[in-house]
């Protein structure tokens, strides 16, 4: 179970929130004020409001107890800097997420010891041109990576033992038999990177590699269970 | 029975869509600003006029050959049908005529025609004297015979340029907007080198000693004195003519910085209409034109965007130090407030515009845009950008296609870092276009060869394609396949063996570009081998 803490602006936390799965994360958005976390609790998630500036807060919040991942989502990138300082402090091995309001902040905040910066500007201005060009693809991965219909975009980790082990890619043949659509693998023994399952390129599958798949919420599940039964296909 | 018969006229010309097509014509050729058939005949007229004042300068010392008077014939005609073209299209007869007719008719007074051919005089004369017109007309008559004598006037073929260039036009309205000015000065002046030039004559005539013979003499001493040139020829003799040349070179100058500051002040302000023209003219250039209303981080992203990969757009935004940014990055810019209907329709949103991006910081203005703009144009494609959740209904319903909630957006890319960042980073990869694949849409046009083909039969391979997916609308697919709702179509995803391709679905593929280009060109291919074949 991976536990989550979730910094800043409402409207983000809410977005973010909402996404993480709730049978695999544990999540809590710790507020600025009563207000925000009155407004969070109502919808479902646990809250509480702290002082950012207080590491024995952040402390007892689980910062450098067993918080994995700290979202700073403040609109002010001082108070982002400060967060991620603060966190880093406690947890070395910590992953943050930051965004940024002014984009020369940054390079300040990478120095601050954040592992990602989120732009929501830059996002947005992407994502405008995007639905301008691709209207169409843009909705469609929108809807599925995003999980907002049944299609989805999803992430398999070939576990030990797995029927996939020493497959190739070419014969798994996911979209006749399984209504998914292999986009890609990570093929650990070549590195972290995504390879595209389009194309003459082979790769022979091992416990660890990672499948990207698309398809139907359903069918990703059934598949993702045939991978821990013993049942082959 | 004439009354009669002119009002059919009138109603005939006003319904005749002919009519009405072959005038408008003549105006955007003519008359309407930023129209392209105009800006292609005022270069057309502009190398005419230079050639036929060349022609003239030869004629001056050479014996023209016949061909030589052939061309400058079927210019001076192309002068007169440029002439009564222009004196056609200045106002419409057959609305005048109605006019009357239909204010006689609410009065039950009887049509008084002479009254109405004064009205259409009063028109016809009213264009025949405006400036221009002069201009024209004088630059036509030198090359009638009998009045070879005003042969002086083919200079006027120079000024004929006025209408062509408009830099002289905005010149030309630059001096009419500070005649105020531009008058009183030159009262003044006048008063000066009347003063000056009996105050020469007194001190400097032959009798005093003086080189200045007459009173125009001591005019010229005047001006030149004024004008700070001093050539020299005729100078001041007596002490009494120094003291009123000192004067009047002092004055002079001042005169001169006047002037100056009249103009300069007057350029400054008409350099935004400069710089707009200029714009205007480039807009006019580009089809598929995109409109980014607000240049704040959102717009400044997308215009980046676009600029990189190489589609035209225009910049509107209400403040000066946003267009000065716009405009240093070397964007097309309008200083303006977009929710104004002048200023989007001179962006071309009647025009060649494809898209509106309300991408301002406030909702209020992204909601008054897209009212705006949905209500020019009832077609056009509309992104709006929502600052609070709340507002993204109301943008929906004042005509927004999509909206962009840029807290919300970042909210859910932060996210996937945690469920799935592999996937995450290779799709936002691929629709960036960063990666070597891409996703993209191919559209089954009319005439294609995989048009009624089962899936099973088309080679995807070929072109190292992968099949994700087909859009379409048509109905039959529905009863057979699964299918996604999208707005007004829908997606089958992996669609089976033997789902059929129908005319105007849309494929969608994965593969890198190159694969997906040739497959495009597989079918454009296919679809000119059967319009052959038929």
């Amino acid at each position: 179970m991976k536990k989550i803490a979730v910094f800043g602006d409402p409207r983000m936390a809410l977005e973010a929130l909402s996404k993480f799965d709730k049978e695999t994360c544990s999540m809590i958005y710790a507020a600025q004020n009563r207000h925000d976390a009155e407004l969070i609790a109502e919808r479902g998630f646990a809250a509480e409001a702290i002082d950012f500036r207080d590491d024995s807060a952040l402390h007892a919040l689980g910062i450098g107890v067993d918080v994995d991942y700290l979202f700073c989502f403040f609109v002010a990138d001082s108070d982002n800097v400060f967060l991620t300082i603060s966190a880093r402090a406690l947890d070395k091995s910590l992953n943050i997420i930051a965004t940024v309001d002014d984009p020369d902040s940054s390079d300040k905040l990478l120095a601050a010891g954040a592992n990602k910066i989120i732009d929501p500007y830059e996002i947005s201005g992407r994502k405008t041109y995007e639905m301008l060009t691709k209207p169409e693809i843009t909705h469609i991965l929108d809807q599925s990576v995003h999980r907002r219909h049944a299609l989805n975009i999803a992430e398999i980790e070939i576990p030990e033992n797995s029927w996939l082990e020493n497959c190739k890619t070419s014969t798994l043949r996911l979209n006749e038999r399984h209504n998914l659509i292999l986009l890609g693998v990570v093929d650990k023994e070549i590195g972290d990177q995504l390879h595209f399952a389009v194309g003459d390129k082979e790769h022979v599958l091992n416990a660890g590699d990672v499948l990207v798949v698309m398809g139907p919420a359903r069918e990703i599940k059934a598949f993702k269970e045939t991978l821990i039964g013993d049942d082959d296909v | 029975m004439l009354t009669r018969l002119l009002v059919y006229l009138a109603y005939f010309l006003k319904t005749s869509a002919r009519y009405q097509s072959t005038k408008h014509f003549f105006r955007r050729l003519l008359v309407i600003p930023q129209s392209q058939p105009k800006a292609y005949f005022d270069v057309f007229m502009l190398v005419m006029v230079i050639i036929s004042v060349f022609l003239q300068i030869d004629k001056v010392s050479h014996q023209p050959p016949q061909w030589q008077l052939v061309f400058e014939d079927c210019i001076v005609a192309l002068f007169i049908i440029e002439y009564l073209l222009r004196a056609w299209i200045h106002n419409d007869n057959h609305q005048i005529i109605l006019d009357h007719y239909e204010r006689s008719e609410y009065l039950s007074i009887p049509v008084k025609l002479h009254k109405v051919f004064k009205t259409i005089a009063a028109k016809k004369i009213e264009y025949a004297l405006s400036p221009l017109a002069l201009i024209d007309l004088l630059a036509i008559l030198p090359s009638y015979r009998p009045l070879r004598f005003l042969r002086v006037f083919l200079i006027f073929r120079l000024f004929k340029l006025f209408r062509y260039i408009n830099s002289i036009k905005l010149f030309t309205q630059i001096l009419f907007n500070k005649r105020f000015e531009l008058y009183t000065l030159g009262v003044f002046l006048g008063l000066l080198l009347f003063i000056g030039s009996i105050a020469i004559f007194l001190f400097e005539n032959p009798d005093n000693g003086g080189d200045v013979h007459d009173l125009f003499d001591a005019f010229y001493l005047a001006v030149v004195t004024m004008s700070t040139v001093g050539y020299g020829d005729i100078a001041p003799q007596t002490a009494g003519g120094r003291l009123v040349v000192m004067g009047l070179i002092f004055t002079g100058l001042g005169v001169l910085s006047f002037f100056t500051s009249i103009i300069v002040s007057a350029f400054t302000d008409k350099v935004n209409d400069l710089k707009e023209n200029r714009v205007y003219a480039e807009l006019q250039r580009h089809e598929g034109i995109v409109i980014i209303c607000g240049f704040g981080r959102v717009g400044m992203h997308v215009a980046r965007q676009l600029a990189d990969h190489q589609q035209p757009f225009v910049i509107i935004d209400k403040l000066e130090r946003h267009i000065e940014d716009a405009s240093r990055l070397g964007y097309l810019t309008i200083q303006g407030d977009a929710s104004n209907n002048d200023v989007l329709s001179l962006a071309g949103i009647n025009r060649n515009a494809s898209a509106i991006l309300c991408t301002t910081g406030d909702d209020v203005s992204n909601v008054y845009i897209t009212l705006t703009s949905r209500q020019l144009n009832a077609d056009i494609r509309i992104i709006s950008r929502a600052y609070r959740h709340d507002n993204v209904r109301k943008l929906y319903q004042a005509g927004a296609d999509n909206v962009i909630e840029p807290f919300e957006i970042a909210g859910m890319v932060a996210a996937e870092y945690v469920g799935q960042p592999v996937a995450f980073g290779a799709i936002a990869g691929i629709m960036h276009e960063e990666k070597e694949f891409v996703l993209d849409t191919v559209r089954a046009h009319p005439g294609s060869a995989i048009i009624g083909k089962k899936i099973a039969e088309i080679d995807f391979d070929h072109s190292k394609l992968m099949l994700i997916g087909v859009i379409s609308t048509d109905p039959p697919h529905l009863k057979q396949n699964e299918s996604y709702q999208m707005q007004d179509r829908h997606f089958y995803f992996n669609p089976k063996h033997a789902f059929e391709v129908q005319e105007g679905d849309l494929l969608v593929v994965m593969g890198k570009r190159i694969g997906i280009d040739y497959f495009r060109y597989q079918l454009e291919k296919s679809r000119f081998k059967i319009g052959k074949k038929r």
